[in-house]
């Protein structure tokens, strides 16, 4: 390997002291973030299980609420997020190179990507504040009974915690694009890229369930 | 503990020095034609619960793509598939088993108002905040099937 005397360097500066060798520090980081996506996956598995049971008991109210939402919105939404996840695994890539500038340019793009879909969630929002289709007792639209109330309280809580995960992410990836354009990072060591990428993709894997569960009932 | 180090080495150099280029326009562009073949579907109106199935089996194929290859699951070595499949098991577990309760329940434990219900007096869900004026009999009066 050329870059040994490099290599070794990044090895002894990423090093923490409780650590044998960097490739066992990289594994234990992996091995810590999958755990917590994990418990990310079952946060939102509660979720989607009051979704299914709702959705089972009040089908109807469920199908008809579900068709006054504006479906190329969520399929607009779908494209762009799948398409940030496809840019910062291209980030990662150059992350791999040693092409710091690179993954920079890619992350940024990412969450360029991730304010479109953003501003695409506003725009419903604001829709759905004007027509009153909000969650519980503040629904003001015009489908009898429960079934509605609980299709956008699932709705609201979904996509809003969703949001939520869109926002810390899109911050993670300024961070650490930030931080790979002043060349934080070498080819030996770029765990954080790996990382970030690997909670975008988290955010991205969970619209690919909300997308058919929500939008095309 | 060498061994273990040997583990750790062999996905580092897995994860960290191929390319994966051509493997991430391949998956992209899978994801966007099956993103544009669930959204026809759902416009097909698939009989009984054809539509739902046919849904979520698009749905995980996605899913499984983004974590297998974007998150490459694919390149990990066991410990780390087995911390998120373990939690998709949970998933499904809770899912299953909640909806399993539900809809073996006698018809008279589900809410007023929902299928399969027994119609008798509903229960006033609006609380009063979007109560139209007129007769105060409630949203639930006229029941919706």
């Amino acid at each position: 390997m050329s870059s040994a005397s490099a290599g070794e360097v990044a090895a002894t500066s990423y090093l923490a002291h409780h650590f044998e060798s960097l490739e066992k520090q990289q594994h234990a980081a992996r091995l810590g973030m999958w755990v917590f996506l994990a418990t990310e996956v079952l946060l939102f598995a509660a979720l989607f299980a009051g979704y299914s049971v709702y959705r089972y008991l009040f089908h109807e109210a469920f199908v008809e609420s579900s068709r006054g939402l504006q479906t190329w919105i969520g399929l607009v939404n779908t494209i762009v997020l799948v398409t940030s996840s496809f840019t910062v695994a291209m980030g990662l890539d150059r992350a791999g190179r040693g092409d710091g500038k690179g993954t920079r340019a890619l992350f940024f793009v990412s969450v360029l990507l991730a304010l479109l879909f953003l501003f695409f969630k506003y725009i419903e929002y604001s829709h759905h504040f004007e027509t009153g289709e909000l969650p519980g007792r503040f629904y003001r639209g015009e489908i009898a009974g429960s079934g509605p109330r609980l299709f956008f309280t699932l709705y609201f809580m979904i996509t809003g915690l969703h949001g939520i995960h869109v926002i810390v992410g899109a911050t993670i990836l300024v961070v650490i694009g930030v931080r790979a354009g002043a060349g934080a990072y070498t080819p030996e060591y770029h765990v954080p890229v790996e990382l970030a990428g690997l909670y975008w993709h988290l955010v991205d894997l969970i619209w690919i369930f909300v997308f058919p569960l929500i939008y095309l009932i | 503990m060498a061994e273990r180090g040997s583990v750790a080495m062999e996905e580092h150099e897995r994860v960290g020095h191929h390319s994966h280029v051509g493997r991430y326009v391949v998956v992209w562009a899978a994801l966007l034609v099956l993103t544009l073949a669930t959204w026809a579907l759902s416009r097909l109106h698939l009989p009984g619960g054809w539509a739902i199935f046919v849904a979520l089996l698009i749905a995980s194929s996605k899913g499984a793509l983004v974590a297998l290859f974007f998150m490459h699951l694919w390149d990990q070595t066991g410990a780390n598939r087995l911390v998120f499949m373990t939690s998709l098991v949970f998933v499904a577990l809770l899912i299953l088993i909640v909806l399993s309760d539900n809809s073996t329940r006698f018809r008279l434990a589900n809410p007023p108002g929902s299928e399969g219900a027994l119609p008798f007096a509903p229960t006033d869900y609006s609380m009063g905040a979007a109560k139209e004026p007129g007769p105060s009999t409630g949203q639930g009066a006229p029941l919706p099937r």
